[in-house]
């Protein structure tokens, strides 16, 4: 037994001490600030994807503690892996790292988990030397608020919407989203659910003509479009055309909604615009109805 | 006792000892980032409560006592029961026999209901006396005696049943 002790006492004592420590001591000895900034990524991305695969792919225990969020019909998870927070007066982050668990198509899970990690983590350190530039040149205001939403949950489909919403001044507003086949573990791509590339005209105008409708019937609309009665000089960067990447997802009622970014196609108290198009107008131009209906 | 010597001396405690604290709240939630925010967490609460302590003699107990609670809290915030390290993981997969034994070992004492894994931890390997387990858990020295007692036998059982049934998946 005392043997064991001994070994048990040994594994104690190589516990790591991480390097964060002595700043995590200090500041709270001092009360300078009241919430430890969360500098999660060990050391870079190759270990934090490391982090990623094995702990939330293996251990279920770890993400379980990660406000799990069990999605209908399957047993395929999102989940807050990481939160980044930055609550320094003025100074304001608070980005939230989603993850995807428990698919079978682990080549799916890991690809998007580490993209979401990459680019967040990207985002965190964009906001720390902006930051730091800012207290250089005499302080001032930075926040970034960056989460993810789940658009759509069926039993076929999981649309997974990110957002990142800078705050300097006025707010800029971005969405982008994952859609993704639950049954058969797909991410479905726009490209991917037209027979050929006719669907961007297509598409774009049946959203031309949502434009002009909308603000016809509604005086507090306003989209930078052509023939819908602004004067001329408001006209400098008009919608014209949707991207053949655009951003997507497939919404409950197995509609295709179209979204643009804040300041896109509108003026800013526009916010983030969706465009549901209707499916009877991309009917010819879909591979099957197995998705749109 | 003044608050500022109080102060002084509470810091001098936690500046040499940070690793033995950190290492505590790790062996309760199992990951960096929640032992360092354990840790934090037992400062603040620590300065915060300063008053409330008269006696200097026993304030190394006494902020191992908020360490312990603290961590305790947090696990009954969480839920959580076991984790498994990456380190042990990379084990798994490995296959090698004498890391099979360490994880044999580790999850004996992993396996133990708190209270017992506790003093263990507190008495062995913090190196404590019982009178400061005792202290820590706020229970009586005699208390601490039996448990630690008990511990010892149900770590001895755990270990013979993983060896029995070889637990190698």
């Amino acid at each position: 037994m005392d043997k064991e002790l001994e070994e048990l006492k040994q594994r104690y004592d190589e516990i790591p001490i991480p390097a964060e420590l002595d700043v995590v001591v200090q500041q709270a000895l001092k009360r300078s600030t009241p919430k430890r900034r969360r500098m999660n990524w060990l050391t870079g991305a190759a270990a934090s994807a490391l982090l990623l695969t094995t702990l939330v792919n293996t251990t279920p225990t770890i993400a379980q503690s990660l406000a799990g969020v069990p999605l209908i019909g399957s047993v395929i998870e999102l989940i807050t892996f990481r939160e980044f927070v930055v609550d320094e007066g003025t100074y304001q982050a608070n980005i939230q790292v989603p993850a995807l668990r428990n698919l079978d198509n682990k080549l799916l899970e890991s690809t998007l988990n580490e993209k979401y990690l990459a680019e967040n983590k990207q985002l965190y350190e964009q906001f720390m030397a902006e930051m730091e530039n800012i207290k250089v040149g005499g302080g001032g205001y930075l926040g970034i608020d960056s989460g993810y939403e789940i658009k759509t949950d069926t039993e076929q489909i999981l649309a997974i919407g990110r957002y990142v919403v800078n705050t300097v001044g006025s707010s800029s507003t971005t969405f982008t989203y994952d859609t993704i086949d639950k049954q058969n573990e797909l991410l479905i791509t726009l490209p991917s659910l037209f027979k050929d590339e006719g669907y961007v005209k297509t598409i774009s105008d049946n959203i031309k003509q949502q434009m002009r409708e909308q603000m016809q019937t509604n005086g507090e609309k306003v989209y930078w479009v052509t023939d819908a009665g602004l004067e001329e000089e408001a006209l400098i960067d008009t919608f014209e055309s949707i991207a053949p990447a655009q951003n997507f997802y497939i919404n409950a009622d197995h509609k295709l909604v179209i979204s643009f970014d804040k300041y896109e196609v509108a003026p800013g108290y526009m916010g983030v615009i969706e465009f549901v198009i209707p499916t009877e107008i991309i009917a010819n131009d879909l591979v099957s109805h197995e998705y749109i209906k | 006792m003044s608050r500022k010597y109080k102060e002084k001396l509470l810091t001098k405690y936690i500046l040499e000892q940070k690793e033995n604290y950190y290492r505590l709240a790790y062996s309760y939630v199992k990951n960096p980032d929640d032992a360092l925010d354990i840790v934090q967490e037992s400062i603040y609460k620590a300065m915060l409560a300063l008053e409330s302590l008269d006696d200097q003699v026993k304030i190394k107990s006494w902020f191992y006592r908020i360490v312990v609670n603290t961590a305790l809290d947090f696990l009954r915030k969480q839920k959580k029961v076991t984790v498994l390290e990456e380190e042990k993981l990379d084990m798994l997969s490995a296959g090698q026999e004498d890391a099979y034994t360490d994880l044999d070992l580790e999850l004996a004492l992993e396996h133990l209901p708190t209270k017992y894994k506790q003093v263990i931890i507190l008495r062995y390997f913090e190196d404590l006396k019982i009178e400061e387990v005792a202290d820590i858990l706020e229970e009586n020295v005699n208390t601490i005696k039996t448990r630690l007692y008990r511990a010892l036998n149900l770590l001895r059982n755990n270990l013979n049943t993983g060896q029995a049934q070889g637990v190698k998946g």
